[in-house]
């Protein structure tokens, strides 16, 4: 039983990305032995087999190559959420200004967006992360690990990067959650 | 004079029909003493025939007109239908105006026309119901003015367009993440859980416990806004507490400590305990810890109760 085999058992049974450090501790091996695994695997992978290696929200995870989505939609018949404009403006908003206040939103767009926030909270692709510290404490809104996923990101970085969005506001001074005001 | 300065009076000469005192004597002597300054008047109320020629008691307003009454108070001084349309037209300021004198005049002025004109008093009812209406509402609170719609309204310039090749990378990728497939969180069986042994440790031997450390337990701060904590957090904590040696919960728990931080540590000692990180025993009636992995988690001094 090599290291590749073993990765491989676990990506089979998980049904969320396995970071480095889950995989490492489950296998007793180091986080370099593991990387080494992965990349074997990977490679096997992508010469055999319906499936390959994915890296993204900060895991590495199986799936069915994209030669085979047409046939697994046919038999799956998975129900297809697309994202309207709106809902895909006001992600990308939050996605690169996060976190921020519903207000904050409205004023980026010029126009109401509660339902859409709403909408994307109701798809975990949006999440409330605390409270500002301001008249009213209003909700901070981020980007969910669900999001990530959706969208076969890794994290944040992978967004291409806007020349108009103030550095600021970039995604490189993202605080931590745990820098944020929870909610009461 | 009233303080007011204002005073009204009838036309018409009739005297009223109640008597002094019983409603309203001031007007009553004002109606007195117009019929005194209108002599010429006749003492009696038009008769029918007159009121058929309508065309020339039609007012400006196309309607029939209110009967003279006079109103004169400092800021105007006019009849009852110039009044009128010097409001409607925004030339008086109807907050000048006092309008209880007037209701009490028309009301005179019903008595004492016996209801004989029910058009002329239709007409006055129809105007000051217009008067007491209009400043009602400039007697209103006002918090703010209306806003000028001549004026263009400074909106926030909408900045979203920026985002243009960001929504156009996402949508692109969401096409594409929808062809790949993944194990779904609903499709296998329940997670597998690795079962955990609390050796001799009974549920009452955690309780008693608790309990301990609860009854040493000292007050909670009196704050509006506590910080919250996550179970994580406190796990974290613990981990980096305990040892590998066998130790008490109160000795374990950081000094000094709250119910709260009581509660705390316990419950994140028992998710320990479930995720197989954390070993508990019972020795001489109270129950100890110690980190997982240690060797021979049981070989403690008077382990009882092997196999509970």
């Amino acid at each position: 039983m090599n290291a590749a085999d073993s990765v491989e058992a676990l990506l089979f049974v998980a049904d969320a990305p396995a970071t480095l450090e889950n995989l490492s501790q489950a296998l007793a091996l180091t986080v370099g032995q593991v990387e080494q695994a992965l990349e074997v695997l990977n490679e096997r992978l992508a010469q055999q087999g319906p499936l390959h290696l994915v890296k993204l929200a900060g895991g590495y995870q199986l799936a069915t190559k994209p030669e085979y989505g047409q046939v697994i939609a046919n038999f799956l018949k998975p129900q297809r959420q697309r994202l309207s404009r709106s809902l895909m403006e006001v992600l990308a908003i939050v996605a690169y200004r996060q976190p921020l206040t519903m207000a904050e939103i409205d004023q980026i767009r010029g126009v109401q967006s509660d339902y859409s926030v709403k909408a994307l909270l109701e798809r975990r692709l949006v999440q409330e992360l605390g409270r500002r510290h301001a008249p009213g404490r209003p909700l901070l809104y981020g980007t969910s690990q669900q999001f990530l996923h959706q969208f076969k990101l890794n994290d944040l970085s992978q967004l291409p990067e806007l020349e108009s969005v103030e550095p600021q506001n970039s995604l490189l001074s993202l605080p931590m959650e745990s820098e944020v005001q929870p909610e009461a | 004079m009233c303080p007011q300065e204002i005073y009204f009076c009838f036309h018409r000469g009739a005297v009223p029909k109640w008597p002094k005192g019983t409603v309203c004597k001031t007007v009553i002597q004002r109606f007195e003493s117009a019929r005194h300054l209108h002599p010429s008047y006749p003492s009696h109320m038009a008769p029918r025939h007159e009121l058929a020629d309508r065309k020339d008691r039609l007012s400006a307003l196309g309607v029939i007109a209110p009967p003279p009454i006079h109103v004169q108070s400092p800021k105007f001084d006019g009849s009852l239908a110039t009044l009128f349309s010097f409001v409607r037209d925004h030339k008086v300021d109807l907050l000048d105006i006092p309008l209880f004198p007037i209701c009490e005049a028309y009301f005179a002025y019903l008595m004492q026309s016996e209801l004989r004109d029910l058009d002329e008093a239709a007409a006055a009812l129809s105007a000051l119901a217009y008067l007491l209406e209009r400043k009602a509402w400039l007697l209103l609170p006002v918090p703010d003015p209306e806003p000028d719609f001549e004026e263009a309204m400074e909106l926030p310039e909408p900045t979203s367009h920026e985002y243009r090749v960001a929504i156009e990378a996402l949508q692109m990728w969401h096409e594409e993440r929808s062809q790949l497939f993944f194990r779904a969180p609903e499709a296998g069986p329940d997670p597998y859980e690795l079962p955990y042994t609390l050796a001799n440790v009974g549920v009452g031997d955690l309780a008693r416990a608790f309990e301990r450390v609860l009854r040493k337990a000292q007050p909670e701060p009196l704050t509006t806004v506590r910080p919250r904590k996550s179970l994580q957090e406190q796990m974290k904590l613990v981990l980096l507490t305990i040892t590998n040696e066998w130790t008490k919960l109160e000795d374990l728990i950081t000094q000094p400590y709250t119910r709260t931080d009581a509660v705390y540590w316990f419950l994140a000692l028992l998710e320990l305990i479930r995720l197989g990180q954390v070993n508990a025993r019972v020795s001489e009636d109270e129950v100890e810890f110690m980190r997982a992995g240690s060797p021979n988690p049981l070989s403690g001094r008077n382990a009882k109760r092997d196999g509970e």
